[in-house]
């Protein structure tokens, strides 16, 4: 019988229109073996910064829950995120924060692969490793290699359509996605 | 040397400990070293270019940015959050991080966090050194203060800092700040 198709959520970290990594994640579908398919995660946008007293008074947020749900049901997640100060965006570490704070924490046990793309010569990789620290605290599993950093990304991307056009990137991209299935299939049972 | 210094809390609710921390240091200050809670950050959007670009920096970051700017130094206390910053401070951090003027260019910082583990947070200021390098704020090497096992530390009822040991340290870091700050101050 064959493998039964993987579900993979994309959750992107910047929540601009003409992000970069948001073009990277338009990408994936094109770039990917047939053992993966993709949803593009529910915006974190209106999340309220993280407060345990909204959490104890009202509860969880409607459009937390729904990301949370969004990534329980996944089999695997990639996180498409730029860096900012050196590090993980502050939106995207919010909703981090507080999906970890669920019963069923929904990145437990969920394979889970990294991409970057920056202006910069090191191309989001620090972004990446406190990524990497980060959801240890919530037991993901973090795909290792190949790792996607695609530095230097505006000269990367076509300037009018913002797509990809770097071969090395994309021939990288597949490789990673290609590893990607394997992995998702150590961790995912069937 | 009067010196005007603001403190900045990572977590947002009420019983933090890290807002009792907050709230210890006035009476821990050396001579001449006011300490006064920054405005908060609280209400910021998540960040998004297209929001700076379209209808400009909210007014809250702005005056975040003021009292950043017009201080002689910024205290964090701070907790971790799933092994470093909390989302909502890195995203207050972001947002200051684009302004013309960037506040923390120059900046003398010194970090503090409290937490129930027994880390007591070494993970998020580590993480808070890169991030301050890359805005360029000088950042305090010594004594480090991490409050582990925090909760006992704490009357429980006033939610005062009642550990000695802790309120010695915190003296000392906030002296060797007060040297710090005239140090790296700009010089005339």
């Amino acid at each position: 019988m064959a493998d039964r198709q993987l579900d993979v959520l994309v959750i992107c970290g910047s929540l601009r229109k003409g992000s970069y990594n948001a073009a990277l994640a338009r990408m994936l579908p094109g770039l990917a073996p047939p053992g993966l398919k993709f949803r593009t995660a529910p915006s974190f946008e209106k999340f309220p910064i993280y407060n345990a007293d909204i959490q104890n008074s009202t509860g969880f947020p409607a459009d937390v829950v729904a990301w949370a749900d969004a990534i329980r049901s996944a089999d695997g997640v990639i996180i498409v995120s730029p860096e900012y100060n050196w590090s993980i965006p502050g939106g995207l570490k919010n909703a981090i924060d507080w999906v970890s704070r669920m019963k069923d924490q929904p990145f437990k046990d969920k394979p889970v692969a990294l991409q970057s793309a920056a202006g910069g010569i090191l191309g989001g990789s620090r972004s990446q490793y406190h990524l990497r620290q980060s959801l240890i605290s919530v037991d993901a599993h973090l795909f290792g290699r190949p790792e996607v950093i695609v530095a230097f990304a505006p000269q990367k991307f076509d300037e009018k359509t913002i797509e990809l056009k770097d071969q090395t990137a994309i021939d990288l991209i597949k490789q990673q996605l290609a590893g990607f299935e394997k992995y998702i299939r150590r961790h995912v049972p069937g | 040397m009067a010196l005007n210094v603001v403190s900045i809390c990572g977590s947002l609710r009420k019983g933090s400990f890290n807002a009792m921390v907050q709230r210890a240091l006035p009476a821990l200050a050396p001579d001449g070293m006011t300490i006064t809670p920054a405005p908060s950050f609280a209400e910021f959007p998540l960040y998004n270019a297209d929001i700076q670009n379209s209808t400009g920096f909210p007014a809250p970051v702005n005056v975040l940015a003021d009292a950043i700017r017009a201080a002689d130094g910024v205290v964090f206390c701070t907790p971790e959050y799933n092994f470093t910053i909390p989302g909502g401070l890195k995203n207050a951090l972001d947002w200051v991080s684009r302004l013309p003027n960037q506040p923390f260019a120059g900046k003398a910082v010194a970090l503090q966090s409290a937490s129930p583990g027994p880390v007591g947070g070494a993970r998020v200021q580590y993480d808070m050194r890169k991030a301050m390098a890359f805005l360029d704020a000088f950042v305090l090497n010594k004594p480090e203060i991490f409050i582990g096992n925090c909760a006992a530390k704490f009357d429980e009822k006033s939610g005062e800092l009642k550990d000695e040991t802790t309120r010695g340290f915190i003296k000392q870091q906030l002296a060797s700040f007060a040297t710090f700050i005239a140090r790296v101050a700009p010089k005339a």
